[in-house]
């Protein structure tokens, strides 16, 4: 039979929870694939941290969008956080290499689906990270 | 790169991602990729023929 938890106990242990959590999520966040290595499955972890950069690099190749927020185009925020979701890549193309995407380039369309994809990967890979350090997956 | 090698492509990246993340026996992935695979490719042309009808222009030619 399991004792009950006390009061003091319960946010002590959230915190150290917290603590062992977040950095693993962070990186999961910032490179792709990060999270998984960091819980020892490198393997799996170097094939999506693959798949993702394939998916951006054939995006960027395309001359994709790479979405950042339109005033009073409020669909242009779902986007923009879904191209956040690769982490580091989306900043340091936006921020540091300036990059945007060509509108005119013919395979703009594709090319926006393929990075979209790409950072909605590396969402659903932190999701899954946090899933197996709560143990709800093994 | 032609639309088609394309969808290809997309369809192999997403199948894998997901075969990957969702199964962890190795015939489950096997059988759960083919299964999104075909399923992207044979609904994307499924869904090309159905709007063969409706021709928006001369396709654009991809570099």
């Amino acid at each position: 039979m399991s004792e009950p938890v006390s009061r003091a106990q319960a946010p002590a242990e959230s915190e150290s929870d917290l603590k062992r959590t977040l950095p693993t999520v962070l990186m999961a966040w910032l490179i792709p694939g990060a999270g998984h290595f960091m819980l020892g499955r490198r393997g799996l972890a170097i094939v999506f941290l693959l798949i993702i950069a394939c998916s951006l690099g054939v995006g960027l190749l395309l001359d994709g969008n790479l979405y950042g927020i339109v005033p009073n185009r409020p669909l242009t925020v779902l986007a923009t956080l879904a191209c956040m979701g690769m982490g580091a890549p989306y900043f340091v193309l936006r921020f540091l290499l300036d990059y945007q995407g060509d509108i005119v380039a013919p395979g703009y369309e594709y090319g926006t689906a393929f990075i979209l994809t790409a950072g909605l990967m590396n969402l659903l890979l932190i999701l899954d990270t946090m899933d197996i350090l709560s143990g709800k997956k093994s | 790169m032609s639309h088609f090698l394309l969808m290809m492509l997309y369809a192999t990246l997403v199948s894998l991602f997901f075969a990957l993340l969702w199964r962890r026996a190795a015939r489950a992935r096997l059988r759960l990729f083919l299964q999104l695979f075909l399923g992207m490719m044979l609904g994307g042309i499924l869904l090309a023929w159905l709007m063969y009808p409706f021709p928006s222009g001369p396709p654009t030619p991809i570099p």
